[in-house]
């Protein structure tokens, strides 16, 4: 079972229902969807418009016990003071681009192999070891923790970008395999077929044929990945202990829980900023993250 | 070698596969040697640490045997984690099926302009689960938050709803909240499942003057059963593992009424450093993930799609 997101094929039916022999019933159904659509939006934008509208709101009126539904005054002083006050958030923000980036970068890497290997199979321990890998993404994180940061202690690796980056790996790496595979499934063999007869080498052939072929693959892997690092707050909470190296949530966290609770406006500020990176990626990344995800996923069952 | 691969060369890397079947591709192995010891050794060791009474603190093992397991068993703590992850697991899972279901199919009869409200419609997905939190604990927050409030100047409610201080309607609260943020994903899912929709299908059945509540029940849904099923594996999986969103806005509280298994388990691990007794509860809950996985799998395979 494979779902392709064939745009075409869905849009001819709802074409023809427009056409005359369906006029009578067209306007129940017409308000039916025009309605839950609209629901939908409210339900959707509401929260995010709320978010927008706390951040841009002075301290006082964020804070009114009595919630006024849009800024009555307009200020950018909520961001300003993420930059300026003591609270560290730039330096979260860069830890949390570099530590997902780089997690994203490697893991892409590696799960590219590793993903080529699977799609084309061809010995005899393939079905074995990519069931495993699929496998190791049901693993509660929670369980390997513990474990893994006395052996990060070990290495001397707490408290270290290199630390949190082989932590992400854990779930990276089980994930970007199986969705590069569902990808490179994709892409005919024949053409490496013809790459091989010119007398090209099998890592030449991935990276010099199938991989510029699969660009979209990469980036849209490249992103989820980004995504899950920047997302998570299990890893950083119990692998990293100062402030210097600390990423977004966990930083985010501890700043606006303790003498910060209450201020709703720098919070709501932050989380805006927070939330940047991974809606612009998204919508970079929208069109064929689809058939990544229900590619590698369905073809494993 | 390549000289047999330019006379036949479309059957040539069966003939290869055939003749020398290896047993290891080197390619797998940075993946597999990674993944043995971020995950293999730490799973192995947890499953070790499950029968001793290892802690953070005097990392030492001393075997218990199954005395944690059996501690497990009597301690209510461990059951209410359990079924708080069921309810949370399972009303989430459940009710943003339910919402993407009703959208995919809504949002596929939009045409031309009004297709752009899809990609909008996602967004929710791609908000980091910490601001998740942070704003459906602000908007949920009592008093001052936005829910009561609107709530209330429209009559629908007398007195404010005790959201995140309550229990009860702190589940509901983080329950709303994961909606949110996970009903897109199924939306995604079945967006590209009412796609595979053979045309020929929708085209004899709109010929047969099926209504459109019948082409949705008769015609569709069938096509949507593998979406469905892997879906809610995926999410299944994901939500009994859901730790920031519920760290973020209630703690495991009040009163563990939103203590789910991760939170119990982080909590022993990291605030009690019962290091052995979090590990035989991870241990225990793999299972019941394993056989999850395993039904819906049977499921999934006793029809072929």
């Amino acid at each position: 079972m494979r779902l392709t997101v064939d745009k075409t094929a869905a849009r001819r039916p709802t074409a023809r229902a427009a056409g005359p022999g369906r006029r009578r019933r067209l306007p129940v159904g017409r308000c039916a969807v025009v309605v839950t659509v609209a629901l939908f939006a409210v339900w959707t934008l509401w929260p995010l418009y709320w978010m927008l509208s706390t951040s841009l709101k002075s301290g006082q009126e964020a804070t009114n016990l009595n919630p006024t539904l849009w800024p009555h005054t307009i200020t950018g002083a909520n961001f300003g003071e993420l930059f300026s006050s003591s609270l560290p958030f730039w330096d979260y923000f860069i830890n949390s681009v570099v530590t997902s980036v780089v997690a994203a970068v490697v893991a892409v890497f590696i799960a590219t192999l590793a993903g080529y290997s699977f799609s084309r199979g061809g010995y005899r321990l393939g079905g074995a070891s990519s069931v495993a890998v699929l496998a190791t993404q049901m693993l509660p994180l929670v369980v390997l923790i513990g474990p893994l940061y006395l052996l990060l202690l070990k290495a001397h690796l707490l408290n270290t970008y290199l630390g949190l980056i082989i932590g992400y790996t854990t779930f990276a790496i089980p994930f970007g395999a199986w969705m590069m595979k569902g990808f490179f499934d994709g892409i005919p063999r024949e053409i490496e077929e013809s790459a091989r007869v010119d007398g090209y080498s099998r890592l030449g052939i991935l990276f010099r044929v199938v991989v510029p072929l699969s660009v979209p693959g990469l980036v849209t892997t490249a992103v989820f990945v980004f995504m899950n690092t920047w997302n998570n707050l299990l890893y950083p909470l119990t692998l990293i202990s100062t402030n210097a190296r600390q990423t977004l949530p966990p930083g985010l966290l501890q700043s606006f829980s303790g003498t910060f609770k209450t201020d709703w406006g720098g919070m709501m500020a932050a989380s805006l900023i927070t939330s940047l990176p991974l809606i612009v990626a998204f919508f970079l990344v929208q069109r064929s993250m689809v058939r990544g995800l229900t590619a590698g996923a369905l073809a494993g069952t | 070698m390549r000289a047999v691969l330019t006379s036949v060369p479309s059957r040539a890397p069966r003939r290869r596969r055939g003749a020398r079947a290896r047993w290891f591709d080197w390619m797998t192995a940075p993946a597999l040697i990674i993944l043995a010891g971020v995950v293999g050794y730490p799973i192995a060791e947890a499953v070790i640490v499950s029968f001793s009474n290892y802690s953070l603190e005097m990392p030492v093992h001393n075997f218990v045997g199954g005395a944690n397991y059996r501690q497990l068993y009597h301690d209510p703590l461990f059951w209410e984690s359990l079924r708080n992850t069921v309810i949370f697991t399972g009303v989430s899972v459940a009710v943003a099926m339910l919402l993407g279901l009703v959208l995919a199919l809504a949002l596929e009869r939009l045409t031309g302009p009004w297709r752009f409200i899809r990609g909008v419609l996602l967004t929710p997905w791609a908000v980091p689960v910490i601001v998740v939190a942070f704003l459906f604990e602000f908007m949920f927050t009592n008093p001052g938050g936005i829910t009561n409030a609107l709530l209330e100047r429209t009559g629908i409610i007398g007195s404010p709803i005790p959201w995140l201080t309550q229990p009860g309607w702190a589940m509901v609260a983080v329950i709303i909240a994961n909606v949110w943020t996970t009903a897109p994903f199924f939306l995604l899912i079945f967006t590209a499942a009412l796609g595979g929709v053979p045309t020929e299908v929708t085209e004899a059945a709109r010929i047969d003057r099926a209504g459109t509540w019948s082409m949705i029940t008769q015609i569709k849904l069938p096509y949507l059963r593998s979406a469905a099923l892997v879906g809610a594996l995926l999410m299944i999986i994901q939500n009994f593992n859901s730790f920031p969103l519920i760290w973020a806005m209630t703690q495991g509280g009040p009163a563990y009424g939103t203590t789910t298994l991760v939170i119990y388990v982080y909590e022993l691990a990291f605030t009690s450093f019962k290091l052995g007794y979090a590990s035989a509860i991870g241990i225990v809950w793999l299972a019941l993930l394993v056989i999850i996985a395993s039904l819906f799998i049977r499921v999934l395979r006793s029809r072929p799609a």
